[in-house]
């Protein structure tokens, strides 16, 4: 018994690593715009079939598709980002709206150009065996693991280090006084964008590589992403990825202990356990609610 | 019929309030004054629920108002003003004193609406849209207006007569003394200007840095040397 | 309510000439029957929108919880159908009462939230099998009695009953908007202390509107079931419940109360007759880019945008 809750520990964890990317991204636009991004979900789905096209139309392994991800992902999330500056009156509200269409477009395109089959890798390099003493997991997990650290590393050191990484934060806090600096809140947002983007790639391709996707998959993905920030609470790199790997770690405990198709549920009930009992996630920053 | 016993608001490091006692009597008429950033207004919110003091007891005839939140406070009797008006866009200045009255006493007495709209002499433009076409005065009155409609005991007025000009100045200051007698209600007003809350009040505090350092009538407190050095640190000037 | 002229004709003809004229062709009446109800449900997301001051992309919730509630009730407990409807709108508050301690997040966290509560209704609602089937769905759902020797299971009939409730809801939605409460919950919007220092009680206040917004949704979720007579989870809590309602609502300009109305026949007629034609899959595409194009050219929505340019014309002679 304690051998399965092991294993599906481990897994979890495993999965948490692309989790936190995803929510990262969602965090990184929020944290600059005040935006929360509903497309994001489906930037993630993209980069996610990319790398199945790679793999099915060239041969080639889905690490190869990262580039093409990347460049494509970024593309798309700096063209949100032109469509969300678009927006004047009340902008918390209907930017929501805006990126909720732009999901369903993302989605319906996906829909019609890779259609409504479930895909995942077939890759054996991907899908085979990687041990580490007892517990099992796929090579894909582990590989991709390593890569979220190394890209959440990063990208903790750009905010701190960086002049972009500390623009954002200043704009995120107080967008008139980072003007007053000498900050263009409109570029730095932009680049808020980029970077999720090319988070959002990595996470797609690694999710290819391990899991499977339908073209309703992003609304879901994005759905997580949200139950992550939340866990985590306002303003912590360390707290998304603690929080990415709960939900990690409790959907894999469910399918374990209980069945797989409750795998959702374990999400949401996390959810709603944070926000009953502690309402600031569990390493946020208290803030006034509205 | 206030009590404020001991009242200490701390935001993490920052000390707004620091150990503030004060009564205000059915009837009175008391000025709170103090430099920019003495913690006035946060002791107004403190009462009327805003924000939570750190320590200290909140008493409005004998019921500790702590337990309650804003809206129910309203509903005991505490009326309050804001510094920057808070009107209600979309609605009719007289929508906006119904809706006041409404909530803040559970029935409606169209009557009184008019007595007050007269009052405040916001009759003229009771059917205008609150968030257009009211002058400054005009929408520090309707702050007024709102708070009495919800038939309050005790009035917190938060520098209602800030950025008028003199005779605004003047016309304000003859309806908040016609208020006090006319509509027996307590009265706790934040003011800048001197001769205006020595005309007026019959009782004076003064915070400075969150803390109290005065209180007594206003003869009394503004020939107090702490108080004229927290103002200018030098000599008092009549504005 | 202001009897005028139009609100009669309207009526006349929705009522009268509609059943009179279009009948007969029963491809007419299910397109018209659909399109109100999108427009029962792009009214109860409009009225929380406005009143609530809440977005929320989670309405396929109250739908689908509506539709399941009626569809068991009237199959496995023999209630019948016109109260199975009523029932569908409490099961709907019922699902909403356990969102109300969301209320008081901020509103992108609100409108994610309530989606993550769509996407818990779905799975329990497959998984449940028990009661609901599972992704097997339930079939042969009852339609509309006969009653009064009116067979409301026809077309005509179950148009008159989607009319009548829509109808009503649109009366309730006015009714509340010009009551105390009404101008509160839009008071709210500007300034939540500006109310609350005049002793409203905002919370309470909003809830009622979600709880209100589930009924009118869940009512309109369970008469689809009996007309569909055919339920299962991802058609019952599908996206298309939210998308549909939110481009109309928003078309149509979602600050009135006929704007959603207007807007849910327009875009959903357009959708059935043109689009779907060239874009079989992904059709809802059309729908994305005409919210995004909404959002960005006028958020007030296409009536929004024919009033300005009237006002425009107005100043101009």
């Amino acid at each position: 018994m304690t051998d399965l809750i092991l294993q599906a520990v481990y897994s979890g964890l495993l999965q948490g690593g692309s989790y936190a990317l995803i929510a990262l991204g969602l965090a990184l636009v929020f944290g600059a715009m005040n935006v929360i991004n509903l497309a994001h979900g489906e930037l993630v789905l993209l980069a996610a079939y990319i790398a199945y096209t790679v793999e099915s139309q060239l041969g080639w392994n889905p690490l190869a598709a990262i580039p093409a991800a990347v460049i494509i992902v970024t593309i798309t999330s700096s063209l949100l980002y032109f469509l969300v500056s678009r927006v004047t009156v009340h902008r918390e509200i209907n930017s929501l709206t805006l990126t909720f269409g732009v999901g369903v477009i993302l989605t319906n395109l996906v829909l019609m150009i890779w259609s409504a089959d479930v895909r995942t890798t077939s890759s054996t390099w991907m899908q085979e065996a990687f041990i580490v003493g007892e517990l099992y997991s796929m090579r894909s997990e582990v590989l991709f693991f390593g890569v979220s650290l190394v890209l959440i590393v990063a990208l903790w050191w750009w905010l701190s280090r960086s002049w972009y990484g500390r623009a954002v934060r200043a704009v995120s806090s107080n967008r008139d006084a980072a003007k007053l600096m000498g900050i263009n809140p409109g570029r730095t947002e932009l680049v808020s964008f980029i970077v999720a983007g090319i988070l959002a790639a990595f996470a797609g391709v690694a999710l290819f590589s391990y899991g499977v996707v339908t073209p309703g998959y992003g609304s879901v993905l994005t759905v997580k992403a949200f139950i992550i920030t939340v866990l985590a609470g306002l303003g912590s790199i360390p707290g998304v990825l603690i929080g990415a790997i709960l939900l990690g770690v409790a959907e894999s405990l469910t399918i374990t202990l209980a069945s797989s198709a409750l795998q959702e549920l374990a999400g949401m009930g996390l959810f709603l356990v944070v926000l009953f009992v502690m309402p600031n996630g569990l390493f946020g920053v208290a803030r006034r609610r509205g | 019929m206030l009590q404020l016993e001991n009242v200490t608001v701390r935001f993490g490091g920052l000390t707004a309030v620091n150990d503030v006692t004060l009564a205000v009597g059915t009837g009175d008429l008391v000025g709170l004054v103090g430099a920019n950033g003495a913690g006035k207004t946060t002791l107004f919110n403190a009462i009327s629920g805003l924000v939570r003091p750190t320590t200290g007891r909140i008493l409005f005839n004998g019921a500790d108002v702590l337990k309650a939140p804003m809206y129910q406070r309203a509903r005991m009797g505490i009326g309050r003003t804001f510094q920057i008006p808070q009107p209600m866009h979309e609605l009719t200045v007289r929508q906006n004193l119904e809706v006041a009255q409404r909530f803040g006493t559970g029935s409606v007495d169209k009557r009184r609406i008019d007595e007050i709209l007269d009052f405040t002499n916001l009759a003229a433009k009771a059917g205008r849209d609150a968030s257009s076409g009211l002058a400054l005065t005009e929408l520090k009155a309707l702050e007024v207006a709102k708070a009495l409609s919800t038939n309050p005991k005790l009035l917190l007025l938060d520098e209602v007569l800030a950025g008028l000009e003199t005779s605004g100045k003047r016309n304000f200051m003859n309806m908040l003394k016609d208020l006090h007698a006319k509509f027996s209600v307590g009265i706790l007003i934040i003011e800048h200007d001197i001769d205006t809350i020595s005309n007026l009040c019959q009782r004076v505090a003064v915070l400075n840095f969150g803390g109290m350092i005065a209180e007594g009538t206003p003869a009394e407190v503004f020939n107090n040397p702490a108080v004229i050095k927290s103002y200018t640190g030098g000599e008092v000037d009549h504005a | 309510m202001k009897l005028n002229k139009l609100l009669i004709a309207t009526l006349v003809a929705t009522y009268l000439v509609v059943p009179f004229a279009l009948g007969g062709n029963s491809y007419v009446m299910s397109l018209v029957i659909a399109s109100l109800i999108i427009g029962g449900v792009a009214l109860s997301w409009a009225l929380l929108g406005n009143l609530g001051g809440m977005v929320s992309f989670g309405h396929a919730a109250f739908f689908g919880v509506g539709a399941y509630t009626s569809a068991v009730l009237t199959m496995q407990y023999n209630v019948p159908v016109f109260i199975g409807l009523m029932l569908g709108g409490v099961g709907a508050v019922l699902s909403a009462v356990l969102m109300l301690p969301v209320l008081r997040l901020r509103g992108p966290y609100f409108a994610l939230a309530i989606l993550a509560y769509a996407h818990i209704f779905r799975i329990v609602a497959t998984e449940w099998t028990s009661v609901t089937n599972g992704a097997g769905g339930i079939a042969r759902i009852p339609a509309l009695p006969t009653v009064f020797d009116y067979n409301f299971g026809s077309h005509t009939g179950n148009y008159l009953v989607i009319l009548t409730m829509v109808l009503l809801f649109a009366w309730a939605y006015d009714v509340i908007r010009r009551s105390p409460h009404g101008l509160a919950l839009r008071a709210m919007h500007d300034s939540e202390d500006a109310t609350r220092v005049v002793g409203v009680n905002n919370t309470l206040l909003k809830g009622l509107m979600l709880l209100v917004s589930a009924f009118m949704c869940g009512a309109v979720g369970a008469f689809n079931a009996h007309y569909i007579n055919f339920l299962e989870p991802d058609y019952a809590f599908s996206a298309v419940w939210v998308t549909i309602p939110i481009v109309a609502a928003i078309f149509g300009g979602y600050r009135t109360i006929t704007g959603p109305l207007i807007g849910a026949v327009v875009v959903y007629l357009v959708d059935q007759l043109f689009i779907k034609n060239f874009m079989p899959t992904g059709h809802q595409l059309v729908l994305g880019v005409v919210l995004v194009v909404m959002i960005i050219a006028s958020p007030d929505g296409l009536l929004g945008m024919i009033r300005r340019a009237l006002r425009k014309k107005h100043a101009a002679t």
